[in-house]
């Protein structure tokens, strides 16, 4: 009784379609369905602009996609460059990804993949590894160089070294706490006002429940901020590695 | 906390959500993003060459009215080269016409002064005639009325005499 009352309760997970294979669980549950839900949501936007046609004066909706690729074109330009375009495809698809995987998991009984920090985690180890990739392929041996700032005396290498390895560590961490932290702030706070207006009676019970209303319209703005910050800082990793310094 | 003590869902989340990505991946950039990306180049495209266009069209009005401007001057200058030569030709033609209505007057003038001083003349003559006529008339009166009976006689006796004189001189 005691875990169901948690507010931390809702973030468990359980199987619906059970799979195994040689030895990984593989089960499909809810958070996965939520996921694959706010995909099939934003490619079924696309879509149904695409199967109408673009047109030259777009629509509502056609303009709304617009703007969001004029916005990612931007900042791929802003933090990689010219040769940021390479990239756009990767970036626009992590934006949506995650703006859809915050959205979805603000619906009521639905959950947010971004909520796990394996998740997060996962794609921040991803884009690390790329970014470090994409800088070798680069820039070869000369990549390291990275971990020297420029205008750095040499008697202070072999402390800056270690400190860039470490700044350079921190960030896909800091990446991935960042967003699973503030998804899971939000919804465990959204859970206590609910539990509190629910438990609560009724004379009181209204001001926590009218509170869930307010902070869900704030999670709806955390949700897009926080897709986009985590867009900004892969654009500006990826920029990192391309530029050196 | 469900996100660190539920190790066993772990690995379907990651699988998942990695498998998801690439595909949504795929999906948008094979069949999402082409039609809006080309749309918006498109359209770039075609405010880039519409302001050219209209740019183009600017410069090709300016020249017009530049050509048109100069034109218009040509034709000021023309039209006042005109108006200059009307002027001094009627000016010139008036004053022709002038110089012979004052050569025509002036001939009308000495054409009326002689024809006054011949009717001067005329009457002045025949004044004279008149006058003459008159004073003898009046001389004639005065001088019968001057001439007694007896002086009669004599200037008849006379002239009778004369007339018997000038009859035996024929004779």
């Amino acid at each position: 009784m005691a875990e169901k009352e948690s507010p931390l309760h809702h973030f468990e997970l359980h199987p619906i379609v059970d799979i195994h294979l040689g030895g990984l669980d593989l089960s499909i549950n809810k958070a996965v369905i939520a996921m694959w839900i706010g995909m099939a949501v934003v490619y079924g936007l696309f879509m149904l602009v695409g199967k109408k046609g673009t047109s030259m004066i777009p629509g509502k909706l056609q303009s709304m996609l617009e703007m969001s690729l004029e916005f990612i074109k931007g900042m791929v330009k802003e933090f990689i460059g010219d040769e940021g375009m390479k990239y756009f495809n990767f970036v626009g698809t992590l934006f949506f990804f995650i703006l859809c995987c915050n959205l979805i998991g603000l619906i009521p009984g639905s959950y947010t993949i971004t909520s796990q920090l394996v998740v997060t985690g996962t794609f921040a180890v991803i884009i690390f590894v790329m970014t470090l990739i994409i800088g070798i392929s680069k820039h070869g041996g000369h990549f390291f160089s990275i971990l020297v700032p420029p205008g750095v005396p040499k008697i202070m290498i072999p402390v800056m070294v270690p400190i860039e390895i470490i700044s350079m560590l921190a960030r896909p961490i800091s990446l991935s706490v960042r967003l699973f932290a503030n998804m899971t702030a939000g919804h465990t706070v959204l859970a206590v006002l609910f539990g509190l207006g629910l438990s609560a009676p009724m004379w009181i019970g209204w001001l926590p429940l009218g509170f869930t209303v307010i902070i869900n319209g704030l999670e709806i703005a955390i949700a897009v901020i926080q897709a986009y910050i985590f867009t900004t800082l892969t654009c500006v990793y990826i920029g990192d590695v391309i530029k050196l310094h | 906390m469900p996100q660190f003590e539920q190790v066993s869902v772990f690995s379907s989340l990651i699988f998942w959500s990695v498998i998801s990505f690439v595909a949504l991946l795929f999906l948008l950039k094979k069949f999402a993003f082409p039609p809006i990306l080309e749309i918006l180049d498109a359209r770039e495209k075609k405010i880039r060459d519409d302001i050219e266009g209209a740019e183009k069209i600017n410069q090709d009005a300016e020249k017009l009215k530049a050509d048109f401007d100069r034109q218009l001057k040509t034709a000021h200058e023309k039209a006042n080269d005109i108006i200059q030569l009307a002027h001094d030709s009627s000016k010139k033609e008036t004053e022709k016409s002038l110089q012979d209505t004052q050569g025509k007057v002036r001939q009308m003038i000495k054409e009326a002064e002689h024809e006054i001083q011949a009717s001067r003349n005329k009457l002045l003559s025949e004044i004279r005639s008149y006058t003459a006529a008159l004073t003898i008339a009046s001389t004639e009166r005065i001088l019968k009325k001057a001439m007694d009976e007896k002086e009669q006689k004599r200037v008849v006796d006379e002239t009778i005499e004369e007339v018997i004189q000038e009859l035996e001189k024929r004779a």
